[in-house]
């Protein structure tokens, strides 16, 4: 009765929709201005959100999950808002609220028919951890605990933990701890489930920190203390009202999650910095259930860095003093494009060591059309207009203040200004049918780009594109076309500054299929880039794995960078899985191989539990 | 068929516009051809050479054609020991036409190495083949700048418009010094600016004479697209309309730096003065393939503006004053024409006696209101060589 649902639904299906979920979490923040699912802001399990009722869905169309108590909840604590589509087609072309309905409709009509609701027994435990977090706030029922099965690694496979918790404080942390010792059951944290490494799913006992979202800023010392359930887009918003800036990784990542899984990293972090550089204080609860401090003199020493593999987490993060940086008023964005890697790499090397801008990354065409593209078909198209047309198969993104962008003009770089960016941004659909394009490159002949270097340029490409939310959004489902025409008409959409402290458009570069980065430390050469480059590229075409470059920041003053190249799979594709788990063991092999030749490149992997240490025990020991 | 008094033809850069031409020709006139050349990133020197034998109408002609890949810049033009030897057994005169035909300063290096550094290869060539002849496709502007006469000799000039015309000049004087050397017989060619074909209009390549008309178009199109989807609103602030008759209104201000003209001549006269100099030219004989009545900027925007509905483009010759204000459409058009601006002005005169002898007084034709459009319709029909295959 309950497998009535047709598997066999073409894509765009509610079970293709669910099975295609990307489980970023980020419709559990409000990075459109839209308003985040309300059922799950009232219940904050995963599971009353788009994301937990997708894994909900597919898990019973597939017959794994019955109707339970708890599945009748979240069915019916949808309202069918529609908030989610907006926030899932932003990133991922998909409309999740056909889930939703489907959802609704499987549970009603399971009920109408007869259907017997599972009731999840409360054991012993289960009533001893409630004793502790409350009633509402821990449950083994089988809905709730599947959507904590997945996380975003292609290595690990989905595990369904037995009980899911959710306490608020850190005396709740620390009794559970102790609880769990006692009864020697295993328990996992969680934040928002953004681990690459498996590291966030696991048999026995989830405890998912999103209740703990405590945010008091403490302005005199530039800092900011956060409880381990805040959100790096909530936190950066926060900050940006009172006038400062986080360095800030994924928007969806928990920020003290963030920094224990593999430390924050941002185009910032060339003046940011990485790791211990952006925190000044952080408590955890340790194994044995007991509270410790990183500033407290007898305290473990996080600060240390071993180039190995660490299994154990040094304890529970609860808290952590994230650094405020200040906001310059004159801050602005500009692309600065490249014909070859190896320019883009000497000019962010250059601008580094300088101390020229506030942020600093080079990015390829991939990333840059994925990013700016409201569909995938278009992010297609306009990846090769980048390439073929404009001949900018990479761009360097800096923010920087009035003086920073003036030494890049007196460096001699033409470059897309903020203004030419949000037109060719606005402008994206009719450059895709913009026959003057070719006449662009001839004009590069002598100079690359030295379009850009003509004053009226922007008038002239305003003048050929024709930029509006309404073009962009052109592409987009009808029904969802007034909301994007909104949406974009907002100057934070085109605005580099907030695009680039708030990295919402990041996700968007799973759209098409998810992805593992591989994300290396090495220093700002071009030689070892580029063999790295090419040897990344040669493992993923051996097994036939979809590729690309994905970024380079510049950190510790030019001395070092971070270089991420992306691997791209199907996650419902069994051989695509098996494909990349090869894939991404090799290329983690011939890192360690690297590392090992010229004692300065490390592998990203090793950093996972060892985020809170020094950079300059990473990079140099 | 192929003549039996026919020279086995060796000929590079067919490929290239001018070369393809002379394959063209030289294959119709029933020579015997063997085309050195390379294939690029997406095709085959064979598809390559049967796609422009299509665009001939010649596929029937093949049978006349040996296709081998070689490497200028390796010795015996990376070809095995058998094959090159075999390569000089059958060459009974090369036709030198490859050629890196870019402006651009940033490209000095490639062009030196294309234009000059492989001229080893097949001069190599010319001596182990014994060559009857060896034919080298010049350019016209070998002379330099400030010279006003051009006559059909060496140059010795050291101020050049671009490397290209650097390289050419540097490679006449090398073939010319080898060839006495090596008592190979030998001509140098030189076509001034090249367009399509003055009865058809057809082209394979749409450089030169066609960028500024191509620039001109999408400019056009631009302003034409803001009247009618956007009312226009850009296009006033810059005094830019459509007038009753359908006509743009453009400004248009191009500034030379003096009154002069552009040379130019139609490929079907390249081909047919070029088969004639190969056929009766002398040894060390020095060709201008140029045209005596040039075709001045004005004449040509004339056509332009009846060919493409426009008023407004005006020609000011000298500079512009250094506070000029430029509309966006004169801006973009300036950076567009800046490397053919000295020869859109050109005011040098191009000695003929050589040619016109061997020649017969064969000339160009004048650059007429007709020539023009059937040149930029079929331009336009091939989206300015973007579909022409």
């Amino acid at each position: 009765m309950q497998n009535n649902i047709n598997k066999s639904d073409k894509v765009n299906t509610p079970y293709e929709i669910a099975r295609n979920c990307r489980h970023y979490a980020m419709c559990k923040i409000d990075f459109l201005g839209s308003g985040v699912c309300e059922s799950g802001l009232k219940k904050h399990f995963v599971s009353f959100y788009p994301q937990g009722r997708m894994i909900l869905y597919e898990a019973i169309s597939e017959n794994r999950v019955p109707v339970t108590e708890k599945c009748v909840e979240i069915a019916d604590s949808c309202n069918l808002c529609g908030k989610c589509d907006y926030q899932c087609y932003f990133l991922n072309e998909m409309r999740p609220t056909k889930v939703m309905e489907a959802l609704k409709n499987h549970v009603d009509t399971f009920i109408k028919n007869g259907g017997k609701v599972k009731l999840a027994n409360d054991d012993r435990l289960l009533t001893e951890i409630k004793k502790i977090v409350g009633e509402n706030w821990a449950s083994n029922d089988e809905a709730i605990t599947i959507t904590y099965s997945h996380d975003l690694s292609p290595i690990s496979e989905p595990k369904i933990p037995d009980c899911v918790v959710m306490p608020y404080t850190k005396t709740e942390i620390s009794s559970l701890v102790k609880l769990f010792n006692k009864n020697k059951i295993t328990y996992t944290i969680r934040g928002n489930g953004q681990n690459l490494l498996g590291f966030a799913v696991n048999e026995g006992v989830i405890i998912d920190l999103n209740r703990m979202k405590t945010i008091e800023f403490d302005e005199k010392n530039w800092c900011v203390k956060i409880g381990p359930g805040v959100a790096a887009f909530d936190l950066q918003k926060q900050a940006q009202k009172r006038g400062y800036r986080i360095n800030a990784s994924e928007p969806a990542a928990l920020v003290c999650a963030n920094i224990m899984c593999s430390g924050i990293m941002s185009t910032f972090s060339t003046t940011y910095g990485i790791n211990a550089d952006n925190f000044i204080d952080a408590e955890f609860v340790d194994k044995d259930g007991s509270l410790f401090s990183l500033n407290d003199p007898s305290s473990p020493n996080l600060y240390s860095y071993k180039n190995l593999e660490h299994k154990n987490s040094p304890g529970i993060c609860v808290s952590a003093s994230i650094k405020l940086h200040p906001v310059i008023d004159d801050e602005r964005g500009i692309l600065v494009p490249f014909q070859a890697l190896s320019k883009a790499i000497d000019f962010i090397r250059d601008c580094s060591i300088r101390h020229i801008g506030l942020a600093l990354g080079v990015v390829g065409a991939e990333y840059i059309s994925t990013f700016l593209s409201p569909t995938k078909k278009s992010a297609s198209e306009i990846k090769d207009i980048f390439i073929d047309k404009l001949d900018i198969p990479y761009l360097v993104v800096v923010i920087g203040d009035k003086y920073a962008i003036r030494s890049i003009d007196e460096m001699g770089y033409p470059y897309f200004d903020q203004r030419l960016f949000s037109v060719l941004y606005l402008g994206l659909q009719s450059l895709k049918s913009a026959e003057w394009m070719g006449l662009i490159k001839e004009l590069s002949d002598d100079e690359p780009y030295s379009y850009l270097r003509i004053k009226s340029f922007p008038d002239l490409l305003e003048t050929a594109l024709s930029p509006s939310p309404v073009l962009y959004s052109k592409e987009i489902d009808p029904d969802l076309r007034p909301f994007f025409e909104k949406l974009f008409s907002s100057q934070e959409m085109t605005d580099l500054v907030w695009l680039s402290m708030y990295r919402i458009m990041s996700t968007r570069l799973g759209r098409k299929k998810p992805f593992l980065p591989v994300l290396i430390y090495l220093p700002i050469d071009n030689i070892l880039i580029n063999e790295l480059n090419d040897k990344f590229r040669l493992i993923a075409d051996k097994y036939h794995v979809d590729n690309d470059f994905g970024f380079i920041t510049p950190i510790d003053n030019g001395k070092r960078c971070i270089f991420e190249y992306d691997y791209f799979f199907d996650y419902n594709d069994p051989e695509e899985i098996r494909r990349i788990r090869l894939a991404g063991t090799e290329a983690n092999i011939l890192v360690d191989k690297y590392s090992i030749k010229t004692g300065t490149v490390k592998g990203h992997q090793y950093v996972l539990y060892q985020g809170f240490c020094r950079k300059e025990n990473l990079l140099y020991s | 068929m192929p003549l039996q008094n026919k020279p086995t033809t060796t000929l590079t850069g067919a490929t290239g516009f001018l070369g393809s031409h002379l394959m063209a020709s030289l294959l119709s006139e029933g020579y015997e051809i063997i085309v050195l050349g390379r294939s690029n990133k997406e095709e085959t020197l064979k598809e390559r050479i049967f796609k422009l034998l299509r665009w001939f109408g010649i596929e029937e002609l093949a049978i006349q054609l040996e296709l081998i890949e070689i490497d200028f810049l390796k010795p015996s033009l990376g070809l095995q020991e058998s094959e090159y030897r075999e390569l000089c057994a059958k060459t009974k005169q090369i036709i030198h036409c490859a050629s890196d035909t870019s402006f651009s300063e940033r490209k000095r290096e490639n062009v030196l190495i294309s234009n000059v550094g492989s001229l080893k290869g097949i001069l190599d060539l010319a001596i182990d083949s014994k060559t009857d002849f060896f034919h080298y496709i010049s350019t016209a502007y070998v002379a330099g700048k400030s010279v006003t006469v051009c006559k059909e000799y060496l140059s010795s000039s050291n101020d050049f418009v671009n490397v290209y015309e650097e390289s050419k000049a540097q490679a006449e004087n090398i073939i010319a010094q080898f060839c006495e050397k090596n008592s190979i017989p030998f001509t140098i060619i030189r076509p001034s600016i090249v367009y399509g074909d003055s009865r058809t209009g057809r082209s394979l390549k749409f450089n030169a004479l066609y960028f500024p008309i191509q620039s001109v178009k999408y400019i056009r199109e631009i302003y034409v697209n803001d009247i009618i989807k956007n009312g226009g609103k850009k296009s006033k602030q810059f005094g830019i309309f459509l007038d009753d008759e359908g006509y743009l209104f453009l400004p248009l201000r191009i500034y030379l730096p003096n009154k002069g003209a552009l040379n130019i001549i139609p490929v079907d006269y390249f081909t047919n003065a070029t088969m004639k100099i190969i056929s009766k030219g002398s040894s060390g004989g020095i060709y201008h393939l140029t045209n005596n009545s040039s075709a001045r900027l004005d004449i040509i925007a004339v056509y332009n503006e009846k060919f493409m509905k426009l008023k407004g483009v005006e020609i000011i010759y000298g500079a512009p004053a250094d506070n000029l204000l430029r509309n966006p459409a004169e801006e973009l058009f300036d950076r567009f024409m800046e490397p053919y601006r000295f020869y859109l002005s050109d005011n040098r005169v191009f000695d003929r006696t050589n040619t016109d002898i061997v020649t017969d007084n064969l000339h160009p034709p004048e650059f007429t209101y007709e020539i023009f459009k059937n040149c930029m319709e079929y331009a336009i029909s091939v989206n300015w060589g973007q579909s022409i295959f």
